[in-house]
């Protein structure tokens, strides 16, 4: 998106970021879906075609818990339904002439640290390209792919040695949803969350953790239809 | 292969292709926003969001204040460097940096 660099390098560069931070995200994945019996081409394999950090630990929770295949499924999907406004957000940003023409492949890069980058780069009054997404989305598919792959390899055990790494590791879930949800933190989505949270609590603690998630979600997303 | 894994990953990545790229070639940020559609959707994140964060903390709360205190600790790290880089990723590395660091500073 600058004079000086091709867009597509200009984009590998910007996602350096997104790079570092991804790696030890997907690696403690890897470990955590070895540990949960699954092989590292399983691992390999939810990373290569769902691409979605917080779903794919949720994912492991959900198989290993003996849930229903399409409940989990069905789980996943609405946990990314937020994904359908990243690309109306970015292409707002980037203009009425902005090309779509090669969005069938970049898009799929659009995680929320891909997409906060990009809508951050138009912000600072950048041009869109598609070379750039390119460029961005490929750094860090590429850094979850290799994060997951070394996870997976080194195994479940790897960690046994080294409890604080292993307790850090295994926070990385719940501080990833945090993080998310304070970057989608704000007044009009307040009572979604909070009856969201509510229930789930309520519904965890009286049935089951499945049906607190299933309940929570569902009771949100009510919540913000009913809102006026 | 486990073919249950296999095919909540099919169902999973065929929705999240159709979620992130169907909106950005419809170049659905020219119809008027408001209606129940772009509510439910605007709706269904956070709530999936909240719902997941509470999951996964629930278990790890506890009277004991000694097993405790990293929960606490990463949590307040993942609040802080929020509000001063306002970055996912680095919210997330610092939450379980801190949370490690605080294990292995009370085992």
């Amino acid at each position: 998106m600058t004079p000086q660099r091709p867009p597509f390098r200009d984009g590998l560069i910007a996602s350096l970021p997104i790079v570092l931070g991804y790696f030890p995200i997907a690696f403690s994945f890897g470990v955590a879906a070895t540990r949960a019996g699954f092989s590292a081409t399983e691992a390999f394999a939810l990373s290569l075609i769902i691409y979605a950090g917080a779903s794919q630990f949720l994912a492991l929770a959900l198989l290993t818990s003996g849930a229903p295949v399409l409940v989990s499924a069905f789980t996943l999907i609405a946990m990314n339904l937020r994904h359908v406004l990243y690309g109306p957000a970015l292409m707002r940003a980037a203009g009425q002439g902005a090309s779509t023409r090669r969005a069938w492949a970049w898009a799929f890069g659009l995680t929320d640290e891909v997409f906060g980058q990009a809508l951050g780069a138009l912000a600072r009054g950048q041009q869109f390209s598609e070379p750039y997404m390119f460029g961005l989305g490929i750094g860090a598919y590429a850094s979850w792919l290799a994060g997951t792959a070394v996870g997976a390899v080194a195994g479940g055990g790897a960690l046994d040695g080294w409890p604080a790494l292993n307790a850090g590791l295994g926070f990385m879930l719940p501080a990833l949803f945090l993080a998310l949800l304070l970057s989608i933190l704000s007044r009009r989505q307040l009572p979604v969350i909070a009856i969201a949270g509510a229930v789930t609590v309520a519904a965890t603690l009286a049935i089951s953790a499945t049906s607190g998630i299933l309940l929570g979600m569902l009771a949100g997303a009510i919540a913000g239809l009913l809102r006026r | 292969m486990n073919w249950d894994l296999l095919t909540v990953a099919l169902l999973a990545g065929a929705a999240n292709w159709l979620f992130r790229v169907v909106p950005t070639l419809a170049r659905t940020d020219r119809f008027a926003p408001g209606g129940l559609l772009e509510r439910f959707l605007a709706a269904t994140g956070p709530a999936a969001i909240a719902t997941l964060f509470v999951a996964a903390i629930l278990p790890a709360l506890t009277p004991d204040l000694l097993r405790l205190a990293p929960v606490i600790g990463g949590t307040l790290a993942v609040l802080g460097v929020w509000l001063a880089r306002r970055s996912v990723v680095l919210a997330t590395l610092a939450g379980a940096v801190t949370h490690g660091a605080a294990v292995w500073l009370l085992s």
